[in-house]
């Protein structure tokens, strides 16, 4: 099943940020949303979480879906330690102490068990990048939206981190919104890929990937064709 | 910038010498007026200071302090938190206290010691002033350290549902926690030198500035100094409490 987005416009004042954008994306699958930066992406994000209400058209079911969100910044608590920067966004939906259970074992699955007392100030960033993944897929949510999320992190890191939340998607099997300006990592991490115009954003094109994950991390000559092909778009 | 300045065995060096030459500064200039009347020397006054925990009356007068200090304390803090916290969350009660706040912070700290004098006894009057003087610094730093909390922080809770008393409670006030301290800092230090002033002048029975009025007055200038002494330790411990509850309290800077 697919969730329709239609004739979406969004303005600042007289700037036109979204205008009449449509698409489809697929349920249980990773669409990624590319185009320039600032053309809209986030505002589009902000808009399918709920944060902003102000547009006209239409989002469909995604309205008042619950979402997890995976920001550019790591945004965790520095005052608090790992576990209970994950068990924080818990609390609303269970008792304290299964919240930190809960907590505990979202860290594991991210590989941070060891690390769960640590406080962000003694984490390296790709711990960081990691905590906030436990945290998005810890909280019951219907959706994944994802800002850049990997933009900030060294080439090895960035690739580690990806990997595990591509491994985390599929055994958890929510849909997931990814925004990013960078192709490559565009390609590595979509099912979907909606390439947007610049301010006011369209949609451009509409892309899906069904390329191997082993294709898309060694850039074989399909993954290098499409590459060059939203370059091509990007560029238009 | 002298980067050796920073480490705390130079740091304390540092301190060491400060308090060296201002010492040999004080007896120079004792040396100089040779009259205890006007300026002791700094071992005579320690002398005399050291003696006065001899005395049941500087003990009882010290407690009786310590106590409207810590009345004066807490006062203050209940107040400018309570109303910091509403003036940090709220634009309109920003407003609204500001001019209030102004003139409260504009008035001469003895004009306001005179005004309590003839409303309320003795032993009210130096707490008295002290919260009117205290809250207030209370305040502004409750204020700004609500109103500090990163955005980008408030709205990650936000986005994940958590509602306002919750964001209040897990996000705002850990962030302001800095600023609470660095409030709580500068109230009691402050606590201190206006009940100790106010005493002076208010006069209740037990009380450190009734017994450095009562030297004044006697001439006892030397006694005045270890009076006096007792009401820097008291500020200086107090500080050196608050600098290791500001070690605790250190993610983000004031």
């Amino acid at each position: 099943m697919d969730y329709r987005i239609e004739n979406l416009y969004k303005s600042y004042g007289q700037l036109e940020v979204l205008g009449g954008l449509s698409m489809e994306l697929e349920q249980g699958r990773v669409s990624v949303l590319l185009g320039p930066s600032g053309c809209g992406k986030t505002t589009l994000l902000n808009i399918l979480s709920g944060l902003d209400k102000d547009y006209h058209g239409s989002i469909g079911q995604l309205a008042g879906m619950r979402s997890s969100y995976v920001f550019q910044e790591d945004r965790l608590l520095p005052w608090r330690s790992a576990v209970e920067n994950v068990a924080m966004v818990l609390h609303e939906h269970a008792e304290k102490a299964q919240a930190l259970v809960l907590a505990q074992k979202a860290l594991a699955l991210v590989g941070l068990s060891d690390s769960a007392s640590l406080k962000p100030s003694a984490m390296s960033g790709g711990m960081k990048r990691r905590v906030a993944l436990a945290r998005a897929f810890a909280y019951p949510s219907d959706m994944l939206l994802l800002d850049e999320p990997f933009s900030s992190l060294d080439i090895k890191t960035r690739i580690s981190v990806m990997d595990l939340f591509l491994s985390l998607r599929e055994d958890d099997g929510r849909t997931a919104i990814v925004v990013t300006h960078d192709v490559r990592e565009a390609i590595y991490l979509a099912d979907r890929i909606f390439t947007l115009s610049d301010k006011p954003a369209v949609l451009k094109s509409c892309t899906n990937v069904s390329l191997g994950r082993q294709e898309r991390a060694y850039a074989s000559a399909t993954a290098a064709s499409l590459e060059a092909q939203l370059y091509q778009l990007l560029l238009e | 910038m002298d980067v050796h300045a920073n480490r705390p065995i130079a740091r304390s060096g540092y301190a060491i010498l400060s308090a060296a030459v201002l010492f040999a500064v004080w007896k120079l200039f004792s040396v100089a007026t040779a009259s205890d009347i006007i300026l002791p020397p700094p071992e005579k006054v320690a002398r005399v200071f050291f003696g006065l925990f001899a005395e049941s009356r500087f003990l009882t007068a010290l407690g009786a302090t310590c106590v409207r200090g810590l009345w004066a304390f807490g006062l203050s803090m209940l107040i400018g938190g309570i109303t910091g916290f509403a003036s940090g969350a709220s634009r309109r009660i920003n407003a609204l206290l500001g001019p209030a706040l102004l003139v409260i912070r504009a008035t001469p700290v003895l004009a306001i010691i005179l005004l309590a004098l003839i409303w309320f006894p003795s032993g009210t009057v130096p707490v008295f002033s002290a919260v009117i003087m205290a809250f207030p610094v209370v305040m502004a730093d409750v204020a700004q350290g609500i109103g500090s909390a990163d955005p980008k922080l408030v709205q990650m809770a936000r986005l994940f549902g958590m509602n306002q008393t919750s964001i209040a409670m897990r996000v705002r006030l850990p962030s302001a926690l800095p600023h609470i301290v660095a409030a709580a800092k500068s109230a009691l230090g402050l606590s201190w030198k206006v009940v100790i002033a106010g005493e002076v002048l208010s006069q209740p029975q037990y009380a450190l500035g009734t017994g450095m009025q009562s030297a004044r007055v006697m001439l006892e200038t030397t006694e005045v100094f270890a009076w006096a002494a007792a009401g820097i330790v008291l500020c200086a411990l107090s500080d050196a409490a608050f600098a290791l509850l500001a070690r605790r309290f250190s993610w983000t800077t004031v």
